[in-house]
């Protein structure tokens, strides 16, 4: 194993687990705050360090600390199974968690004649991956909800059993007319297939070739993160908390950040199917490759436009009224996050600058292309996750029975007619 | 009996895809989320604790008083009416004699419970004399200890009204 692979290999891994765990904290900021936003309300933004509330982010840490610290009760009433009643938040989570880890960040590097995938697990059999660890989330409900001898936890058991009947089948099938279309199995290999154009001028992203896989697909992963509209394993509202109503601090929290890691994951999973993964549209990895010059020559330009309007945004919206003279540091933390924001700016046009004018070895184009890819995932992934939000607060939850009929009488047939017809398709291009 | 049909909805082919009422919803919430996103000042709530609520009518419950008369004396006359009408049981009072020549009783000590106190006024409404009121405007009391919570009758007495009469 040579140096590159070794440096290539940990930060994928380094990455994916920042990635995953990092994405955390934030998710469940933006989920408090995009509620509240929707709902006409603030969110949380009173949480600072020194004056630093970095828009309420900080309070997603103090409750983390918060959790860390908080006392570990375990119900007296659990006489059997006690280990595994402990063991089955975690295994919820690092199934949620370990689904993440094939996903391509960036493509493939090629050092000096080695093929480095940008993969923290660098397997080709990503999606039949995602799909086996994915799925055994739901044995951590089933354990955690039965030997809880709980009413509740046992009926958000027999939910989330209901749920898994309905949902993997359409899933299972949405993914095969993606394997047909694609005909491979592996996620960098299909990232790549989505960087050719259908009709002369549309990305032949997933979402344009298959859009009633794409349909298919979606409602399946809400359903399989437990996200709303299917959240019906919780079901606040009927069944105090299912499965997690005997649970507390540090074990409640697995199964609670196992729900944001499984939400983040089935977002990449997505982007990575269905809207070309970490490629840019139109462009793909060897053109980017190629003209890298002419791209940080236009990065350059757009950069300081984004920094300008992000400083104006934020300086405007990092405010309590004027009628108020107490603001909390809110001005203070605008002005240092400006000038951070500025160097950060001076420091990214260098870069560009030594990429557009200099000539870089071939090896810093790769790693630069590599970057530039990783940031248009995240943020692929963050849109993403952000619709699974915004979907959470805009929707009213079903029935566990009305997802049954769901899955069962709609999803499944159109899952099967989406094949025959990719099927015929596939064949009629083929002969 | 008369039989009134009534005609289901949700049964035509748009309502059953579903898609479009979500495209539907989706758009009311997106709006609203860009709004306050691009200009949080539109969003309409109070900095609590920095400002504080100011449509507090004449007609608000709020914490207990008990008033005075014109020569600054303790209008109650311990005739434990309130105490009687509290649904809560959360005033106690002790009656003693009163010397002053103003009148011929007067609490040694009214307390109130607040923990205990569900603010329904009913204490307001049988006091004979006008002694107890609930005007003061006073929505939030702290305390760190349950003995905090327990207002004795200086406290009461100092409580001024926030309202004209």
């Amino acid at each position: 194993m040579s140096t590159a692979a070794l440096i290539v290999t940990l930060g994928s891994v380094v990455l994916a687990a920042l990635l995953a765990l990092m994405m955390i904290p934030v998710l469940v900021w933006l989920e408090r705050r995009i509620a509240g936003l929707i709902q006409d309300r603030v969110g949380p933004n009173r949480t600072n360090i020194m004056g630093f509330r970095l828009g309420g982010v900080i309070q997603s840490f103090a409750d983390v600390i918060k959790l860390v610290f908080k006392e570990e009760y375990y119900p007296g009433h659990i006489q059997t199974g006690r280990a595994l009643y402990i063991l089955a938040p975690a295994i919820t989570f690092s199934a949620a968690l370990l689904a993440f880890m094939t996903i391509p960040f960036a493509d493939t590097l090629h050092v000096s004649g080695e093929a480095l995938r940008i993969q923290a697990l660098p397997v080709d059999y990503g999606i039949l991956w995602y799909l086996a660890i994915g799925a055994l989330g739901i044995i951590g409900v089933l354990f955690g909800g039965w030997l809880s001898h709980n009413k509740y936890a046992l009926l958000g058991t027999q939910r989330a059993g209901s749920m898994g009947l309905s949902y993997e089948l359409p899933l299972g099938l949405a993914v095969v007319s993606m394997l047909l279309t694609y005909n491979t199995i592996d996620f960098n290999a299909m990232v790549a297939w989505q960087t050719q154009t259908v009709l002369g001028f549309l990305p032949a992203w997933g979402v344009v070739v298959q859009p009633l896989a794409f349909i298919l697909f979606s409602v399946a992963l809400f359903a399989e993160t437990n996200r709303a509209p299917f959240n019906v394993v919780e079901g606040e509202s009927e069944i105090v908390s299912g499965h997690m109503t005997e649970f507390s601090a540090m074990k409640f929290a697995l199964y609670f950040m196992g729900e944001y890691i499984a939400m983040n994951s089935a977002a990449a999973v997505i982007i990575t199917m269905f809207f070309g993964g970490y490629q840019l549209p139109y462009l793909s990895s060897a053109e980017l490759i190629e003209s890298f010059g002419t791209f940080s020559l236009a990065l350059m330009v757009i950069t300081p436009l984004i920094i300008y309007a992000f400083i104006r945004w934020m300086r405007r919206n990092n405010d309590v009224r004027s009628t108020l003279s107490h603001d909390g540091g809110r001005r203070f933390e605008a002005r240092v996050l400006t000038i951070v924001l500025l160097i950060k700016l001076v420091v990214l046009e260098l870069i560009f600058a030594y990429f557009a004018f200099a000539q870089p070895s071939a090896l810093q184009t790769q790693i630069a292309v590599a970057v530039v890819q990783i940031a248009v995932f995240i943020v692929k992934l963050m849109l993403f996750n952000i619709f699974f939000i915004v979907v959470r607060w805009t929707l009213p939850r079903f029935r566990f029975d009305q997802v049954q009929r769901l899955g069962w009488y709609y999803l499944l047939p159109l899952g099967l007619l989406n094949i025959f017809i990719t099927a015929i398709v596939i064949v009629g291009v083929g002969s | 009996m008369k039989i009134r049909v009534v005609q289901r909805h949700g049964t035509a082919l748009k309502d059953r895809l579903y898609l479009p009422a979500i495209w539907q919803g989706l758009k009311i919430t997106a709006t609203h989320l860009l709004k306050n996103v691009g200009d949080i000042k539109s969003v309409d709530v109070l900095e609590y604790p920095e400002e504080q609520p100011s449509d507090i009518t004449n007609r608000y419950r709020g914490l207990h008083r008990l008033t005075h008369r014109e020569d600054g004396s303790v209008r109650c006359v311990a005739c434990y009416m309130c105490a009687t009408a509290c649904p809560a049981g959360c005033i106690f009072i002790e009656a003693a004699e009163r010397t002053d020549g103003v009148d011929e009783k007067m609490p040694s000590r009214f307390a109130i419970d607040t923990l205990e106190c569900v603010f329904c006024g009913y204490c307001v409404e049988a006091c004979p004399c006008d002694a107890i009121r609930m005007d003061t405007g006073i929505f939030s009391l702290i305390g760190s200890r349950r003995e905090d919570f327990v207002l004795e009758k200086e406290q009461l007495l100092a409580h001024k009204g926030a309202f004209d009469e």
